[in-house]
């Protein structure tokens, strides 16, 4: 269980995290005045440092703030839900880079409707391949848009 | 006078076949992002814009522009159904229009909403007709210091004029701003801030980022809570629909009030969710029949839709005219303009009016079209909502996925939504608003441009924004904006040193 100002610390530590990563990728480039006016690490330089402050800013408030930040920020039960949900798309994307995407897409599907929606094997199995199909022909028939593929593809000719 | 023949040139640019065709497509994509959770109007425009990329743009601009319209539609209609906004601006059309619904007015809920929305859309486009010539016309002595004042007013109205924290917002707003300059910097056309990753030399696209906060946020979001519909059977019965029709006049002040509300809202980013609110609030502290509201008041549904489709349209405004896009959506949109290889901002009057007209002709057109499909396609569109989540989500997601891989092609773009998808998430559950984070995302590179420039007129000078009484008057009221309500708690509590903090 995560309080709410659990929650508030750890994001603010983040995006100060990301403002100080300009800050510091900014150096690299000169923050200076150079012979084209501003130097290119300039702008995000400041803007970094903008990003640090309103994190410590947003530190502080939730720090002085404490008392009235003790909610419940993911209950175990939403947490499990959220998981649920994050894990099938996270191998969602590593299958799509190996796999290419349409078998993604065919496995992800099949298997969420499976384990999440109860439904039998075949028909999970078959709805899968069929959205796969649909995908196929709206993008690269009728759209002539390229997606990503993988070896199932090339073993079946289709670049 | 003007401005009325370029808008019938317009209407001939707009008036083919095809044109209408794919306005009618617009429109039902576009209620079908509003109705799907986690597909909203950015996320909708943002998905199509790749395969727009081959078009004619004033087909393009149709076409997604329609799809905007639609989706704000769609947006209402699960608000009142199912008591689930589909957009974050339809959230006050739940309050009223999801108890109306309850005690069997469905048709007169959804013909109420979809009615005021198209009389404040229309209201935002004649708006947008009378002033953009103007705007544009006033646009063309801006310099480079007058361009960052105008980038400074808009990020300023967003920390002045948001519910969310000051902090939050300067946070999102950076971040936006930080993630911009990844990749080519657009003066020296060197490269920054890639950390060593081949994958970061070409930057970060907006459209990424609109994808994964927008789309896969929402999704996680949606899922924790345990989505659940207890939708409201509908049938637009169409006697019901002209009884509710002849009562719509009744509601004509409301209706003014509201479509005042959202234009302003609209011009400055406010974004129509701040404009859908703050009319709903009005509306019910000005109304004779205040106790109602909440519990079924037909009032409390033309006043925040009004708003919504108001400030929605007239947010094109500020985009076609300056360059500065007044919603999240119109932001994506002037990230395609940029893409099709047009430049948004006054010279785009001078340079392309077949284009810009087109594109105003086409909201009458749109809008009229929209509010007529929707009310025929209602209850198709509702019964998509009692397609199992354990279908609908996935699915969803992989369309996400695809969409952002189609913006450019690269796999790391997969990444880089999932990503964007966690910190939606993370900033949604505690307040930080998203919309500053993807205009900061769109402008970065304008405003960083406008800057250096600007520091090289004045040698490094930053008393060139206070050089002229233009650009001195745009930074104090971007200052104003930024700092008033600060300024006006502070005075309150000072004069007031007893009375609650309780200030709107």
């Amino acid at each position: 269980m995560i309080s709410r100002f659990n929650a508030e610390i750890g994001t603010a530590t983040l995006t100060a995290g990301l403002g100080l990563a300009a800050v510091v990728g900014a150096l690299e480039f000169g923050i200076g005045w150079g012979d084209a006016g501003p130097e290119p690490g300039a702008f995000p330089f400041y803007i970094g440092l903008l990003v640090v402050a309103a994190s410590i800013g947003n530190l502080v408030q939730a720090t002085a703030g404490r008392r009235g930040l003790q909610s419940v920020f993911l209950h175990k039960e939403e947490a499990k839900r959220v998981a649920s949900f994050f894990v099938p798309m996270l191998a969602f994307v590593v299958v799509a880079r190996l796999l290419g995407l349409y078998v993604a897409t065919a496995l992800y599907l099949a298997f969420v409707m499976r384990v999440q929606g109860q439904y039998r094997l075949a028909i999970s199995i078959a709805s899968g391949i069929a959205a796969a199909v649909i995908f196929y022909f709206v993008l690269e028939v009728a759209f002539q848009v390229p997606l990503m593929k993988g070896p199932l593809e090339a073993a079946l000719g289709l670049y | 006078m003007e401005n009325f023949a370029s808008l019938l040139h317009g209407f001939g640019v707009a008036l083919t076949t095809y044109h209408v065709m794919l306005m009618m497509v617009g429109v039902l994509l576009g209620i079908l992002v509003g109705v799907l959770p986690g597909l909203g109007a950015p996320n909708g425009v943002s998905l199509l814009l790749p395969l727009t990329f081959t078009m004619d743009p004033v087909a393009a601009i149709i076409l997604l522009t329609s799809m905007y319209w639609g989706a704000l539609f769609g947006g209402s209609t699960t608000s009142i159904l199912f008591n689930i906004p589909g957009e974050p601006s339809s959230v006050a059309t739940t309050f009223d229009g999801y108890p109306m619904a309850r005690q069997g007015q469905a048709t007169q809920a959804l013909t109420l909403a979809f009615l005021s929305a198209g009389f404040g859309a229309l209201v935002g486009v004649i708006l947008i007709t009378v002033l953009s010539t103007w705007v544009a016309k006033f646009a063309l002595r801006f310099s480079s210091p007058e361009y960052f004042a105008v980038y400074f007013l808009a990020f300023a109205s967003f920390i002045g004029l948001g519910a969310a924290s000051p902090f939050k917002t300067i946070v999102s707003m950076g971040l936006g701003f930080a993630f911009a300059s990844v990749g080519m910097d657009t003066v020296s056309g060197g490269l920054r801030l890639t950390y060593g990753f081949n994958e970061l030399l070409s930057g970060i696209s907006f459209l990424i980022a609109v994808i994964g906060l927008f789309g896969i946020g929402e999704l996680m979001l949606t899922m924790e809570e345990g989505l659940r519909f207890d939708g409201i059977r509908a049938r637009v019965r169409i006697g019901d629909v002209f009884r509710t029709i002849a009562t719509l006049p009744r509601y004509w002040v409301t209706l003014l009030r509201s479509s005042i509300i959202g234009c302003w809202m609209g011009i400055t980013p406010g974004g129509p969710t701040a404009a859908s609110f703050m009319s709903y609030g009005l509306a019910k502290r000005l109304s004779r029949r205040k106790e109602g509201f909440g519990q079924g008041e037909p009032e409390g549904v033309v006043a925040p839709e009004t708003a919504d489709h108001a400030a929605g349209s007239s947010a094109i405004l500020p985009m076609l005219a300056l360059g500065v896009p007044g919603s999240a959506t119109a932001a994506v949109m002037m990230g395609g303009l940029m893409i099709w290889g047009l430049n948004p901002g006054p010279m785009l009057f001078v340079e392309r009016p077949d284009f810009v007209w087109g594109l105003i002709a086409s909201m009458y057109l749109g809008n009229i079209v929209a509010v007529l499909m929707v009310l025929a396609t209602i209850p198709l569109f509702a019964s998509i909502l009692r397609i199992p989540f354990a279908i609908i989500g996935p699915v969803i997601v992989v369309v996400c996925f695809i969409g952002a891989y189609t913006v450019a092609g690269r796999p790391f773009d997969l990444w880089l939504a999932l990503a964007f998808g966690v910190v939606g998430y993370l900033f949604k559950k505690l307040d930080y608003p998203i919309a500053p984070l993807v205009l900061a995302m769109v402008l970065g590179d304008k405003a960083e441009d406008a800057f250096r420039q600007s520091m090289i007129m004045s040698r490094g000078s930053l008393s060139i924004f206070w050089s002229n009484g233009l650009v001195a008057t745009l930074m104090l009221i971007g200052l104003a904006l930024a700092f008033g309500p600060l300024l006006s708690t502070a005075l309150g509590r000072l004069v007031k040193p007893k009375a609650s903090s309780a200030v709107a």
